[in-house]
């Protein structure tokens, strides 16, 4: 059956074709991998990019991570430049955010060069968070690096498989490093069989509709995103706003951003030096941030290629924060990437009511826990981000417990296969009723979670902001609640923390995860009486407070 | 032995109560076939029902074996029609409800909306009392706060009571305790507790279950004691079965108790059709698609045998999470992409077709009742493809003009005429159900090329040739009667029950006799069900899947366990099953350990389905079921003289060749040119593609 090449049907099913490719790796993905930070929670993203290494279509997973494996790529495409060096059946690895990698040596990104008629028409990427690329901690992240050979095994953009044969020694090496070799072994073979499933479809769309009529799909759609863009681009109010925001550990982040017609510019070069601490962030972790609030605020709907991302501009400083110079840790880089998407919504909200709703509890609160299983002696890891309140809306409360702007179609652990598969008890898994977050909208809920923990010499680490300053409010609203972790000893004693590190954990002692009310919009008083005499009902506020914020019913 | 068995299922839809009856004749074999139509009554749906028995003539006291399929569960869901329930939980996770998973699929909005629980916070409630994953109890159920519990749901109208506990997947004493309790202190009450439903772990996913079950069980037993007693009042002397969603059906009591499990029972009865159909005419592995007024549901079977799974959501899609519904449904693809699906350009000058669908009303532009939006009907009958003389069986007149001025709408925003419009409508529509077919086949490691089309419902067999091309399947079989298919799927179906356990096990030695255990324990089970129905022991045929996975993973690949006994002996050999099948699946497999993470059980009993009969060739040609030529666009082939049949006159050898088109009463089928046809002895559409 021949058709016409570049007829609009035909290349919008292709466009399809290209979507429906990277749901079908992601849910290959997701059913094989072993960890449990990738299959339950979601921690990955799968994708397509054209043979530059540009983004054609991005398939499902964190949003955090459609941004990355089109930078990854590139690397690989520059650093195998001669003839014969990428070949049919080869994969390609890369881990390192000074090699392509965008976030930390947890997330390896596999990519697989597609041969169509004796060239490459195509990559197909994914990423995902690996539970342990060894380093000087179990997990491989801990707030005590002061370099970045101590987070974990640096894969620097490297063949792991030639003409479809795995490199065993670089396999053995990859194995030999982790805490948990069989995990990381059966984590990276699903990422193989994902990147492969993909490629066989996108040789087969080729060869069906020719490789002309796919090449020039892909780019149409990529013109396609940036007039998309362009378009949504015209509807914002345009100026230059500006935003500074002191953090939890005493920096202060600065912010412009310039709208205009053509483009959405980002400065960050005004902020301060990179840290010792694992506290900093690529620049393209940076771009990846820039792309998230600018797709939002634009088209929140069409798949996310490099065109809808062409109007984005960004300026950062080398050797800062927001552009980290080798070899400093990056670790928690997912927590400055946070704060500064953040930082670009808050600045932007009060210009845009309509668009952004007031601050969510916007930390990853990634909290790791491990030791031994008391039923089956084996080595457990428990990886986890948290679920929080988001801010209100404008006309309507904001959603409780629900992941960070960073994740997406992530997934708790159920309480019944975390008892088991962990050996630890949850005790319980509530909504937080702190005060926090009222308005005439109020914040959705944070939650409340007790781990107690079956056996002695676990570790405690985690790494949670917003633990000092809660979420920002909107329109005379209450700020939201603090995010932070209580560890409640055995005897009774607490302590509470925000950033911890391989804090060591016995029998009965129990971990409390608590995680913040996002922020309220508009005056309290003006809430709505019925709402008020629900939140009463339902145990969200006492009569006593209630009659205190909203003024008396 | 009587002269005559009489079989009659009856299907109650948003719009119509459908009735098909066959009378089969002991001495000559044959089945008289007798269909009915009567509008849908709500909220008295029951009278619908009796309304379609009389107005087909059906003597009830004649009838050997009624089924009867009804969406009331699913209504109730998504009208929110149901009852005002009272949630009680284990301490500590009464907002296991509302917490629910935390995931965002519509991640780049930052105005998502989360699902509102069913069960506001003041209704749930909390009593001590834990168990372990292993069934242990590590703390006594404390039931002293009980009777204050129910007091406050007496004062707060509560109409039902839901019961979910952690663990009780493991151990079902803790809720058996308060479910008996809770029947004793207040006997009105419909109360449900979890372990009734499912014994597989998540506890959110089966709260969930568990609320939604009580949510509309008033309703449902409502309805169907009605719907008995209307029954029996008409002189019907057996018990009526109900169409489940795992392609069974069951007792109207067993139903009664658990009514949740029919939430999908509609497309259930299509895809067991399909897998009736094709143990009939020799095709064990089928890809079934059933294409509607609103949405195309498909479905894959393997080796004669259905899916069932337990992983089933309502309301999800791309922009929102939905409420998951822990019971056995068929597994299915459904895509808002039917005949009334509406085509549209975005500001981009891109052409769309669905979800949003014109309904029944205003419907497609053609119906002439005031739609004035272009949708896959209009864009069929425009290509020629829909008889313009003989839309919906004769019943409506065509309103072309209506359909010209919409489809040339379209083609003014695409810059183009009606003609283009119309076959980029089609072709986007066939792309979007290519892409559903991909779920089922390619994407669950099954190659489309080794299957059999089966496609029904109005809208199958005006598309299947076109979708088999896409994806390689060199056969497509359009059923006898294809727009009462899920009907007679309904008659085909055994009183059938998928148990779901979830048992944790190394697959070592050792391992074995715990194995049995579980499946023998479930079987004995099963069988007390059945004996309390008056079906023996003997009659029930049982087949064991086992769930596995390696160690560390937490999805699972199921695994069909045959020969009987499970022992030590027979591991190795089910652990090479499982390689097999996973590496069929993944593409590779891992030389690590095996863990068996549960069991499902399937247990079935044949009461009294249908016996087809085979006719022999008439001799007669096709030639005399001809009734015209017309020009056809077949979009990718272009124009074409196409010959017209009359699908009624079609009788079984006969032979014909596309470009043709067969049309039926409620459906067209669209053959395309080089395809070649035959007719089979059931009057079934046989249609082979020559690529």
């Amino acid at each position: 059956m021949t058709t016409t090449i570049n007829d609009p049907i035909t290349l919008e099913i292709i466009q399809n074709s290209l979507q429906a490719t990277a749901d079908e790796m992601f849910a290959a993905m997701r059913k094989t991998a072993m960890s449990s930070i990738i299959y339950e929670v979601l921690d990955m993203g799968t994708g397509i990019t054209d043979a530059g290494g540009r983004l054609a279509s991005s398939g499902a997973g964190i949003p955090a991570f459609i941004g990355v494996l089109d930078k990854a790529t590139k690397v690989i495409v520059k650093k195998f430049d001669k003839p014969g060096d990428i070949e049919p059946g080869d994969v390609f690895a890369t881990n390192d955010p000074y090699y392509g990698g965008v976030t930390h040596l947890n997330d390896i990104i596999v990519a697989m060069p597609v041969f169509a008629g004796g060239r490459i028409i195509a990559w197909t990427a994914n990423i995902a968070h690996n539970s342990d690329v060894g380093g000087m901690a179990p997990g491989s992240l801990t707030g005590e690096a002061t370099e970045i050979f101590q987070e974990g095994l640096r894969l620097p953009a490297i063949k792991i498989i030639s003409k479809g044969e795995p490199i065993s020694s670089v396999m053995d090496i990859i194995k030999v490093n982790s805490r948990m070799p069989d995990v990381l072994e059966g984590d990276v073979w699903a990422a193989i069989a994902s990147v492969r499933i993909g490629a066989r479809r996108l040789v087969d769309l080729a060869e069906k509709y020719g490789i002309g009529t796919f090449e020039s799909a892909v780019s149409s759609f990529m013109d396609f995103g940036e007039e998309v863009s362009l378009k949504a681009l015209a509807d914002l109010p345009k100026g230059t706003f500006e935003l500074s925001e002191e953090q939890d550990d005493g920096r202060i982040f600065n912010v412009k951003i310039t709208i205009s017609d053509t483009e959405f510019l980002v400065d960050l070069r005004s902020n301060p030096d990179q840290s010792n601490s694992p506290v900093n962030t690529s620049r393209d972790g940076v771009i990846v941030a820039a792309q998230m609030i600018f797709k939002s605020l634009t088209d929140a709907y069409s798949p996310a290629n490099e065109g809808s991302f062409r109007p984005i501009r960004l300026l950062t400083r080398p050797g800062s924060v927001f552009e980290v110079k080798e070899p400093a840790p990056i670790g928690f880089y997912y927590e400055i990437e946070l704060r500064v998407y953040d930082l670009m919504w808050r600045c932007l909200a009060k210009h845009m009511p309509d668009r952004l709703a007031a601050g969510h509890f916007a930390s990853v609160c990634g909290t790791f826990i491990g030791g031994i299983h008391p039923d089956t002696g084996r080595q457990y890891t428990i990886i986890e981000p948290q679920l929080g309140g988001w801010g209100a809306n404008r006309g309507r409360d904001g959603n409780s417990a629900i992941f960070c702007g960073f994740h997406g179609e992530t997934y708790n652990c159920p309480a019944e296969i975390n008892e088991a598969r962990n050996g630890l008890m949850v005790d319980r898994m509530e909504l937080n009723v702190e005060p926090g977050g009222e308005g005439k909208f109020t914040g959705g809920r944070g939650i409340v979670m007790d781990y107690r923990i079956r056996g002695d010499n676990g570790f405690l680490t985690a790494g949670y902001t917003r633990s000092k300053f809660p979420p920002w409010a909107l329109d005379g609203g209450r700020e939201g609640s603090p995010n932070y972790l209580q560890v409640i000893r055995k005897d009774g004693s607490s302590e509470n923390y925000s950033f911890v590190s391989g804090l060591t954990m016995n029998t009965d002692d129990v971990i409390r995860v608590v995680t913040g009310n996002g922020g309220g919009i508009g005056d309290p008083k003006q809430r709505d009486r019925a709402a008020i005499e629900e939140d009463i009902r339902n145990g969200l506020i006492t009569r006593e407070r209630a009659a205190e914020v909203y003024g008396p019913t | 032995m009587a002269e005559k068995t009489i079989r009659v299922a009856t299907d109650v839809g948003g719009t119509f109560t459908d009735l098909v009856s066959f009378e089969t004749d002991h001495g000559s074999g044959q089945s008289r076939i007798l269909t009915a139509k009567s509008d849908t009554t709500p909220p008295e749906f029951e009278r619908g029902v009796l309304n379609v028995l009389e107005k087909a003539g059906v003597d009830l006291k004649a009838v050997d074996f009624l089924v009867h399929g009804t969406t009331v569960v699913i209504n109730a869901l998504t009208e929110r029609k149901g009852a005002r329930v009272g949630l009680i939980a284990t301490e500590g996770f009464r907002d296991t409800l509302e917490i629910a998973r935390g995931n965002r699929p519509d991640f780049f909005n930052l105005h998502y909306e989360k699902p509102k629980p069913f069960v506001p916070r003041y209704l749930r409630r909390e009593l001590a009392g834990r168990m372990s994953y292993k069934g242990e109890e590590l703390k006594p159920l404390d039931l002293s706060g009980l009777p204050a519990i129910l007091d406050d749901f007496r004062a707060d109208g509560v109409e039902a009571v839901a019961i979910c506990f952690l663990h009780s997947y493991a151990n079902i004493s803790h809720e058996r305790a308060t479910l008996e309790q809770v029947q004793q202190l207040w006997p009105e009450v419909a109360v449900v507790a979890s372990h009734q439903i499912t014994r597989e772990w998540r506890e959110y996913e089966r709260t969930n279950t568990t609320v939604l079950s009580a949510y509309v069980q008033p309703t449902a037993e409502r309805y169907l004691s009605r719907l008995h007693q209307g029954l029996k009042a008409q002189g019907f002397t057996k018990s009526p079965y109900i169409m489940q969603s795992n392609c069974g059906v069951d007792s109207l009591e067993s139903v009664s108790r658990i009514p949740i499990t029919m939430v999908e029972s509609g497309p259930a009865s299509g895809f067991w059709g399909a897998a009736e159909l094709g143990k009939l005419i020799g095709e064990p592995n089928i890809i079934a698609l059933d294409i509607g007024g609103t949405t195309a549901k498909c479905s894959l079977i393997e080796n004669g045998e259905v899916k069932i799974k337990t992983d089933y959501w309502i309301e999800r899609d791309r922009t929102s999470a939905g409420y998951p519904i822990m019971v056995p449904v068929v597994d299915l693809v459904e895509i808002g992409n039917g005949g009334g699906s509406i085509a549209w350009v975005d500001d981009f000058a891109k052409l769309h077709v669905g979800p949003q669908s014109a309904g029944a009303v205003p419907g497609p532009a053609a119906y002439g009742r005031g739609g004035n939006q272009a949708t896959t009907t209009d864009a069929n009958l425009w290509l020629g493809r829909i008889n313009k003389d003989y839309f919906c069986g004769g019943e409506i007149v065509a309103d072309m003009k209506a359909a010209e001025t919409a489809i040339a709408a379209v083609g003014t925003r695409l810059d183009t005429d009606p003609d283009g419009a119309a076959r980029g409508i089609i072709r986007i529509a066939n792309n979007n159900m290519v892409n559903a077919l991909k779920l089922v086949s390619l994407n669950r490691g099954h190659d489309p090329r080794e299957f059999t089309l089966v496609a029904f419902g109005g809208g199958g067999g005006m598309h299947a040739v076109a979708l088999a091309h896409e994806l390689g399947v060199t056969k497509v079989v359009v059923p006898a009667a294809a727009a009462v298919f899920s009907a007679w799927g309904m008659m085909m179906s055994d009183l059938r029950r998928d148990y779901f356990v979830t048992r944790l096990a190394d697959l070592k030695p050792g391992a074995g006799a715990g194995i049995e255990h579980v499946f023998a324990e479930t079987e004995e089970h099963a069988r007390a069900q059945f004996a309390a129905e008056e079906i023996g022991a003997e009659k029930v045929r049982f087949l064991r899947y086992c769930k596995f996975r390696y160690q560390n993973q937490e999805h699972t690949t199921e695994v069909l366990i045959e020969g009987g006994e499970i022992a030590d002996g027979r591991l190795a050999d089910i652990a090479a099953a499982f390689h097999q099948t996973y590496e069929h699946e993944y593409t590779y497999r891992l030389d690590a350990p095996v863990e068996m993470v549960g069991i499902h059980l399937v247990a079935s009993a044949e009461v009294g389905k249908l016996t087809m009969s085979k006719r022999a060739a008439s001799g007669a040609v096709a030639a005399i079921a001809l009734k015209g030529r017309r020009e056809v666009d077949f979009a990718l082939e272009g124009v074409r003289m196409a010959d017209i049949y009359d699908g009624a006159l079609l009788e079984p050898g006969m032979r014909l060749v596309g470009p043709a088109i067969i049309e039926e009463s409620g459906a067209t089928t669209v053959v395309h040119p080089g395809n070649r046809v035959e007719i089979d002895g059931y009057q079934n559409i046989h249609i082979h593609l020559t690529a």
